[in-house]
């Protein structure tokens, strides 16, 4: 049926060779590609919060009373808090503990999400313009949310931390056991290479260890919600749901070192 | 003149709507491959050269928005549009359903060799959510296929 002849099969090779050329050359096609669409992209996210906010309109009503009582709730705590800061300011000044210096941020909105299944990123409409480079890591108000992949003129991607590339050296906080959290392209994530005998157990909160050299120590990853054992028996796995909502994310920050 | 300019900006909106598609429209966290339906549909209603030259550009802006650096998809378009053009020349295309059964075909093999290509670069993706980006997604592809056909027969008149 698919009799090909020397000549289709020269000119399919040709043609893949040409691709390959043009993928070589991408970063040039990918920054101007992702320029063209980023002003619409922006235009259209734009209308779905504002139709997702009229649609929604009760829920947001219900939503904004619980969060004002809530807010309320944190101002009082605030107030208490800030004497304690104070009394942690003098205590470390005793010890002479090195204040560590604070994070530095920048706020950006997701414009577009990735276009197909296999894979899991955002891009956001801030990039080397604004001083956003590759390998920055990126988190939002709940969370760690993933790192800057690339970064256009003025817009950036970011692999997130539920793509199966992504590994993340992590910790739990209570025991302090290490493993590596793996995305999985589902909605949570995988903590793997832990021994059998591992300090860990679900609910416990998983945060990025100080050996990994793309995050920040200490950024909440996620919570364990379930323990088992690798294939093999040699160790075991603890799914991570993740600290922060990676299908509904709108807003981020990106960590600037 | 004209033509053209019908078909770069279905090719843009097209993008567009790959890119922002709704969360509530997803299914189990797949959305439907519009670029590959459009390439598809390319070939039942245009010259087979103007379809392969659109395939690769929808494959390149494809690969444009995805993290991997490999133009995976560029490849993959080109490809499904020549099998295509091959498989319209030894059997009628001409019924709808026909046309369903080759997007359906089609969007299962896309999805098998990008999530083989995605393990065989080491990454794990548990057996569950591999099955349900290769079927779910494929499905979900061939059910909205109808909706770019009748897109591009109308370009193409």
């Amino acid at each position: 049926m698919f009799k090909l002849s020397r000549k289709t099969v020269i000119n399919f090779v040709l043609l893949v060779c040409a691709v390959f050329l043009i993928s070589a050359f991408s970063p040039f096609f990918k920054n101007s590609a992702q320029k063209t669409f980023q002003s619409h992209l922006s235009l259209i996210g734009l209308l779905k919060r504002e139709c997702a906010g009229i649609i929604f309109y009760h829920r947001n009503m219900v939503e904004f009373a619980r969060l004002n009582n809530e807010t309320e709730n944190l101002r009082r705590r605030i107030f208490d808090l800030r004497e304690v800061e104070q009394e942690n300011t003098r205590l470390k000044g005793l010890l002479s503990f090195k204040q560590k210096s604070s994070l530095r941020l920048v706020a950006a909105r997701v414009i577009a999400r990735s276009p197909d299944s296999w894979s899991s990123s955002v891009i956001i409409d801030k990039g080397r313009y604004n001083g956003i480079r590759p390998g920055m890591a990126v988190i939002n108000t709940q969370g760690l949310v993933g790192r800057v992949m690339e970064s256009a003129e003025g817009s950036s991607k970011i692999l997130l931390v539920n793509d199966p590339s992504q590994g993340i050296s992590s910790i739990v906080q209570r025991s302090r056991q290490e493993g590596l959290v793996n995305g999985s392209l589902g909605p949570n994530l995988i903590m793997r290479y832990l021994p059998v005998d591992a300090q860990i157990a679900a609910g416990d909160i998983i945060i990025t260890s100080e050996l990994s050299q793309v995050y920040p120590k200490g950024l909440l990853v996620g919570k364990v919600i379930n323990i088992g054992k690798e294939f093999s028996g040699l160790s075991r796995y603890a799914v991570v749901k993740p600290a922060a909502d990676l299908s509904g994310i709108e807003e981020v920050l990106v960590i600037i070192p | 003149m004209k033509k053209w300019l019908s078909i770069f900006f279905v090719l843009i909106l097209l993008t567009t709507l790959q890119l922002s598609w709704p969360v509530s429209l997803s299914f189990f966290n797949t959305k439907p491959d519009f670029l590959l339906i459009f390439v598809v549909s390319l070939v039942f209603y245009f010259n087979f050269k103007i379809a392969l030259i659109l395939a690769i550009l929808a494959g390149l802006l494809k690969d444009a928005f995805l993290p991997s650096g490999m133009a995976m998809n560029t490849i993959l378009f080109s490809v499904w549009s020549y099998l295509t053009f091959r498989l319209s020349s030894q059997i009628s295309t001409e019924n709808n359903y026909v046309r369903l059964g080759i997007i359906l075909i089609i969007a299962v093999l896309n999805n098998t060799v990008l999530g083989v290509q995605n393990l065989n670069s080491g990454n794990y993706i548990p057996a569950g959510i591999f099955l349900r980006n290769l079927l779910i997604s494929s499905v979900y592809t061939g059910a909205v296929s109808p909706l770019i056909f009748k897109l591009t027969k109308k370009i193409s008149a």
